[in-house]
């Protein structure tokens, strides 16, 4: 299965960057990172942490009417890359399909050559992102077939 | 009782003002390469651990002419007084200031407190990245007195020498291999060097504002624990980020004459074929 249109295209423009260019596109997610919803912040337990990452992060899959899934993170202000990165997942899956989510390869973004810009550890981390988004459609899946 | 080299230590109203004072330096050396970039100091530079200081090939850090390089790049003589701070209680900024020292740059200081005590006292960070002039930097020899390799390492666990394991409990015992809510990876056994003590980075500083404890309760740390001026110390953690924390509050808030920080640390020895271990 293809990677998500968005997914692709921001891992085509990534791997078309230099350095400096991947890390002020990093910068701008990361300004542009969204504040979470009221209605989830008063929930806030519902999220789930990412014990993988270097920072406290937590997310939240939350399914539209039309199957697709919206994607809430919580991640401190003094972790800007954890939050771009972040972001790239969000913005390349937000409004796919749980079976979509869950075909995404867990290499799709060698291509995108982040070790230029950031470290392997980082890496680990945006991996285990990823790994916790796809838990999150798991259980959307789970739950549909149970209603 | 005061630290005994208090002139390594500056707070964060004499950084405001001396932002613009030509012969002082500041550098923001973060865990995250990206917070400098989302607002800094007025007037201060950026060295990122690993892009700026690193060998871009081996696993070392830059060559005396690359450091220099840099040093060049951002308009520091050798007379400069180069001030450092950053996040995480300033692990990477006292990581930066050894590399400095390391070099041979003598007039550095840390910014007591670092970023988390600038940001909770609001005083203002901008987006604007200065130039400076660029000079001519001469940088000594590498400094080796303040830089343990796998060698010492194994001579002072031998011969029972002071080592300072400053990584979390959970790392010393074994249990895990690296931070906790850190990647796991990195090293293929988990433990500690034989006969290293057990002193977590994080209890010389006080939680609530990053600064260094008193020069009271550092000293009854170390010393409670049997590490004594008298003889030469090893600090090491996982890559020698939070070792650096407590390599410059032995050296120079406590006063030690002979501290060395091992940058391979246990990514390094965790690897190292027919090291021991204890766990």
């Amino acid at each position: 299965m293809p990677l998500p249109p968005k997914l692709q295209e921001i891992v085509d423009d990534f791997a078309s960057m230099s350095r400096e260019e991947k890390l002020e596109t990093l910068i701008g997610y990361a300004e542009s990172f969204p504040s979470l919803p009221d209605w989830l912040t008063e929930e806030r337990e519902k999220m789930e942490p990412v014990p993988e990452c270097m920072t406290p992060v937590f997310l939240f899959g939350e399914k539209q009417p039309d199957g697709g899934v919206v994607y809430h993170f919580d991640i401190p202000p003094q972790s800007p890359t954890v939050r771009g990165l972040a972001a790239i997942l969000a913005n390349g899956l937000n409004g796919s399909k749980p079976e979509e989510i869950l075909s995404v390869p867990a290499d799709f973004f060698t291509p995108m050559k982040l070790e230029e810009a950031i470290t392997h550890q980082r890496i680990n981390g945006f991996i285990g992102v990823l790994a916790h988004m796809k838990q999150a459609a798991v259980k959307l899946l789970e739950n549909k077939s149970k209603n | 009782m005061s630290y005994v080299h208090p002139e390594y230590l500056v707070d964060t109203e004499w950084v405001a003002a001396h932002s613009e004072d030509p012969n002082v330096r500041i550098i923001e050396s973060d865990e995250d390469p990206l917070l400098y970039s989302m607002g800094h100091i007025p007037g201060a530079v950026q060295v990122d651990w690993f892009s700026t200081l690193q060998h871009p090939v081996r696993r070392d850090f830059l060559t005396k002419e690359q450091f220099e390089e840099v040093a060049s790049k951002l308009g520091i003589t050798n007379d400069t007084t180069v001030v450092f701070y950053g996040d995480k209680s300033n692990w990477f900024a006292t990581y930066a200031l050894w590399l400095f020292q390391y070099f041979g740059h003598q007039n550095v200081k840390i910014m007591n407190g670092g970023r988390a005590k600038w940001e909770q006292e609001k005083r203002p960070l901008v987006k604007d990245v200065p130039s400076y002039e660029k000079t001519t930097y001469r940088s000594k020899e590498p400094d080796k007195s303040i830089r343990a390799f796998r060698e010492e390492v194994l001579k002072q666990s031998s011969s029972k020498k002071p080592l300072v394991d400053v990584r979390s409990p959970k790392e010393y015992s074994g249990e895990l291999i690296s931070m906790p809510n850190y990647p796991q990876e990195g090293a293929q056994r988990g433990g500690h060097i034989p006969g290293a003590v057990s002193i977590p980075w994080s209890q010389a500083v006080n939680e609530a504002d990053s600064t260094f404890k008193t020069p009271e309760e550092l000293r009854a740390l170390y010393e409670g624990k049997g590490i004594k001026p008298d003889e030469e110390v090893i600090a090491y953690c996982r890559i020698g980020e939070r070792s650096s924390l407590t390599w410059f509050v032995l050296k120079y808030l406590l006063g030690y004459p002979n501290v060395k920080n091992y940058d391979g640390s246990w990514t390094e020895w965790g690897n190292l074929v027919d090291a021991p271990i204890e766990k």
